[in-house]
């Protein structure tokens, strides 16, 4: 039989062992070796500290008593983190961005960093969690009575209970209090509870795996030893059994130790990814065989066990000590786990909303020369550890560990709950005001103490026996346990519905009646609209004047030398500052704030802050700023808006490229077939023309001499096509080498006259020049400007088809350029087709234009343009018929160079 | 031109996800608190086991399985 000396031997070693791990866990992530410690398996068992001894001995009471109904506890839970991403991840978002420290702070800091409401949820939160550190201390102590120990090394339970509660005390402050700052996270605390997680969930399925093929004979044949009515379903799912999934839900974020691993330590945010189903898992293993060894202790064990005991019993009945002694160690870690965490978390509350309010105010106006902030600190939180450890203990001494497990847990559960709708609201309703939360949390705080929490000491504690059963001075509208003679037929539904009934009410009610402040409305935008906003756009937009020297002294006494120095030679730098301190811009106020209240929550910090900065002064033009809270989501949406806008340009700029490209490749298409076809005309005839010069026999000379003429002429042709098309490509891609010189534009002209010469006089064209006396000198390429006007010539003489043709060129200046007119007296050119002259290929009608290739006038306008001139075709005056080409040219003087 | 379509669909079925992750608990509270469990609860058993004791395990691992899903899926769109 296993003694208590063995029992208290086991519990010390493993004690020791879980100092070792924590010390090991502390130096590594001293040393910056995170790898492991932050990683999501860790987390998630982290946060595994949601089971407590509650679930290990009290679940199995729960199954004996009640069936199925313990599951509720789990999947209230399960819910939550597989909705991770509509609730959880947002929590941790904000967690992240304030620097919250606990459900206090989150609270305080969301309805306007407020100290009254930080008091409020603590002392909400160490009246709901003393009943639950008294019931791990039950549970141990209940544990340990099991191993029928004649020889009590403590003599009572209540000297175990003392005992355990000092070795806890003794952990929490050693790991739990090393740092000031939260947001630093308890690396040793954190891996010694994963740990501590590990061994409940293998301690409880080595137990189950025993009871279902060591004492059973395999799952079915556990389920048929089960006593019938154990299932009665139609008694669980119930309102109770909804009841219960809502209670364990807003647990899972409400309890200050929940918020405390699964908000304030997380390191990562993507670790909640993984948390999400691997904690749901966790959960469900530790449910899995939790019925079976309820089955299993009713069938074997006497009548009248204590079921809270059968995952000790069960095993001790059947002499298998050594799981027996897995088995305690298992419920010792759900315990202590438990303890530890919930105990930093309440500490760090106390410390921050209660203690240092009051120490601030004690201090207020001499606070450069009081005292290390960070020392006050320390002290504080051992303190607090000590008495919420102390609180526990008492609660366990009045109830005298007689209730169930289960019954105390769910206290503790339904009065932290009333945390919920001030929580949710504030999250997503940005409405709410801090008068809603707290008159909604105090009503409903009222109603859970006055019909749950009091009537658990059944008539031990403030309301009397005679109270409970009657009311207060006999009212029996107000009995405790039916309140308006209304009974739901359980007391857990009952006050429940009626407390949550307030306040929501309440929290609604107030809210839309009453007028946030600004720093209020503020601080709601900062959290609904956690996603939406960038880190740091929603600065306080407070005036605040304080010298970096006041803030440096702040900085140094809670932070610590080293991390102030740390933090304002790094805030120095990025202000582009090399040596000395910072300049304490409101960018850095606000920073310093956020810091700061990663150590003693945002309430204190602000206060702090504001103490020196001289804060909350808000200038009329600021307010007008912060007074509409939609600016922020006006700017953001702005600057939506203002980047759609310019992928909207974007796509237009595209699109009209695109359709550019497109004509161009038309054109190039266009431009193909129409040479080939340009081609094809003189090829065809020169071909005929040959093959009637092989074929025909007796060809007189003078035809042979004919055709030949015509193959000449077509092959010149030919050549003259090419000649123009490989010239336009030329001058279109720029590779032509311009011979650039001054030129007198009266001899070009002559030139080319003389050039064509021989077609003006076979057209009988009269030419008329009106030519400037003084040389027009214009910088050019003299071939080229004559190759234009040839071209421009020929084109008259050929189109311009008059009864007596006229040729008028008329050069003259006109400011800076050189400008000269070709006219002819022909049929001139239609409007609608004067810029498809420049064309390639363009031919407007086959009469006026017939057996021309077309190149001539774009080769010429490319020429003009590469001069830095241009060739356009005028309109005429409207007594002149005829068409009138245009050259316009830079004189010498003025030519680009 | 082919990523295009391609990202908005992606960004729809990221979207989908994200929905569908919000949705989850529902479903979860919508088979474990209404009366369709019920239905299990009447039921006799399955393999030796009592149904509604099959029925909610089942439900629960059920939705771990599809919540460790949709948590890859939505870390893998947005590793950041």
């Amino acid at each position: 039989m296993l003694n208590f000396n063995i029992l208290l031997f086991v519990c010390l070693a493993y004690v020791a062992l879980l100092f070792a791990v924590a010390f090991w866990a502390e130096r590594r992530a001293a040393r910056g070796h995170f790898s492991w410690l932050r990683s999501p398996i860790v987390y998630t068992l982290s946060i595994s500290v949601y089971c407590t001894a509650w679930t290990f001995y009290g679940a199995v009471g729960s199954a004996a008593r009640n069936g199925l109904e313990y599951v509720a506890i789990y999947l209230g839970p399960t819910l939550v983190f597989i909705g991770w991403w509509w609730l959880l991840r947002k929590i941790l978002r904000i967690g992240r961005a304030q620097r919250i420290t606990s459900i206090a702070d989150m609270i305080s800091s969301r309805y306007g960093k407020s100290p009254t409401l930080a008091v409020a949820v603590t002392f909400l939160a160490v009246i709901g969690s003393t009943p639950y550190i008294a019931l791990q201390l039950q549970s141990i102590t209940l544990s340990f009575s099991v191993f029928e120990t004649a020889e009590s090394g403590f003599g009572s339970a209540n000297a175990t209970a003392f005992w355990i509660a000092v070795g806890l005390a003794v952990f929490t402050i050693l790991f739990g209090t090393r740092n000031v700052d939260v947001n630093e996270r308890h690396h040793g605390v954190v891996t010694a509870i994963a740990l501590e997680a590990v061994v409940k969930l293998f301690a409880l399925l080595a137990v189950g795996i025993f009871v279902v093929w060591g004492v059973a004979n395999g799952p079915a044949d556990i389920f048929s030893r089960a006593a019938p009515d154990l299932l009665h379903p139609e008694n669980i799912f119930s309102p109770r059994w909804a009841t219960l999934v809502f209670l364990s839900a807003t647990a899972i974020i409400c309890l200050p130790r929940m918020f405390q691993v699964t908000v304030v330590e997380n390191a990562d945010e993507r670790h909640l990814a993984v948390a999400s189903w691997a904690f749901p898992f966790y959960l469900f293993l530790m449910s899995l065989f939790v019925l079976p060894i309820a089955i299993a202790g009713g069938s074997i064990l006497p009548e009248g066990s204590n079921p809270d005991l059968f995952v000790l019993s069960v095993p001790l009945a059947e002499g298998q000590n050594t799981l027996a002694l897995l088995a305690f160690l298992g419920g010792f870690s759900s315990a202590t786990s438990m303890v530890i965490v919930a105990a930093i978390a309440l500490s760090t509350m106390m410390s921050n909303h209660i203690v240092m309010p009051l120490w601030l105010r004690a201090s207020t106006g001499h606070l450069q020369s009081s005292g290390d902030v960070k020392n006050v600190l320390l002290v504080s939180r051992r303190i607090s550890i000590a008495a919420v450890l102390l609180l526990g203990y008492l609660y366990f001494r009045v109830t005298g560990g007689s209730t169930a497990l289960a019954a105390i847990g769910l206290i503790s559960f339904a009065g932290i709950a009333q945390v919920v709708p001030a929580l949710i609201g504030g999250l997503f309703w940005r409405g709410a005001t801090r008068k809603g939360a707290l008159v909604g949390m105090i009503g409903g705080f009222i109603i859970w103490a006055y019909t749950l929490f009091l009537p658990s000491f059944d008539g031990g504690f403030i309301l009397g026996a005679q109270t409970l059963a009657n009311g207060p001075f006999g009212w029996e509208m107000l009995r405790p346990q039916s309140l308006f003679g209304l009974d739901f037929g359980d007391d857990l539904v009952h006050s429940m519905f009626w407390a949550m009934t307030v306040n929501t009410g309440l929290f609604f009610a107030v809210s839309l009646g009453s007028t946030p402040t600004p720093l209020e409305r503020l601080q709601a935008t900062q959290f609904v609209d956690v996603f939406r906003l960038n880190e740091g756009s929603g600065g306080y937009l407070i005036a605040r004047s304080a010298t970096a020297e006041d803030l440096y002294a702040l900085a140094q006494r809670i932070l610590g030398s080293d991390a102030a120095h740390a933090l304002f030679t790094r805030v120095a730098l990025s202000q582009g500052r090399n040596s000395g301190l910072p300049e304490a811009t409101d960018d850095f106020v606000q920073l310093l704030e956020r810091e700061l209240s990663g150590s003693v929550g945002g309430a204190s910090a602000h206060a702090m802050v504001s103490q020196i900065a001289g804060g909350g002064m808000v200038s009329v033009d600021e307010l007008m700023k912060i007074a509409d809270e939609t600016a922020q989501i006006m700017e953001y949406s702005q600057q939506v808006e203002a980047q759609s806008r310019e992928l909207a340009e974007t796509a237009q700029q595209l699109r009209q490229a695109n359709a550019k490209l497109t004509e161009l490749g038309a054109q190039k298409d266009a431009f193909l077939s129409q040479v080939s076809h340009e081609l094809r005309t003189p090829m065809t005839s020169i071909r005929s023309f040959s093959e009637i010069l092989r074929e025909t026999e007796d060809l007189s000379d003078e035809k042979a001499q004919r055709f030949a003429g015509i193959i000449r002429d077509e092959s010149e042709r030919l050549t003259r096509i090419l000649d123009e098309i490989l010239d336009l490509s030329h001058l279109e891609s720029g590779r032509v080498n311009w011979v650039l010189q001054d030129v007198q534009l009266q001899t070009v002209i002559e030139r080319a006259l003389a050039s064509a010469e021989t077609l003006i006089s076979a057209a009988g064209v009269r030419i008329v020049l009106k030519l400037p006396e003084a040389p027009l000198i214009v910088r050019a390429d003299f071939d080229r400007l004559a190759q234009v006007f040839i071209n421009l010539i020929t084109n008259a003489v050929k189109y311009g088809v008059a009864a007596a043709p006229e040729l008028t060129i008329h050069a003259r200046q006109v400011g800076k350029q050189a400008l000269i007119g070709v006219t002819d007296n022909g049929p001139g050119i239609a409007a609608h087709d004067r810029e498809r002259v420049f064309e390639k290929f363009s031919r407007l009608s086959s009469e006026t234009l017939a057996g021309s290739a077309g190149l001539g006038l774009p080769i010429s306008r490319e020429i003009m343009r590469n001069l830095h001139g241009d060739l356009t075709l005028e309109d005429n005056a409207p007594d002149a018929p005829g068409a009138v080409f245009r050259v316009s040219l830079p004189l010498a003087d003025y030519a680009p160079r | 031109m082919t990523t295009k379509p391609d990202l908005a669909q992606r960004a729809l079925e990221r979207r989908r996800r994200q929905d569908f992750a919000g949705l989850l608990p529902i479903l979860g509270g919508f088979l474990l608190l209404s009366p369709i469990i019920w239905v299990f609860a009447q039921a006799g058993t399955i393999l030796g086991l009592p149904a509604v004791f099959v029925y909610v395990f089942g439900v629960w691992l059920g939705l771990i399985l599809l919540a460790r899903r949709l948590a890859r899926a939505i870390m893998r769109d947005d590793p950041g």
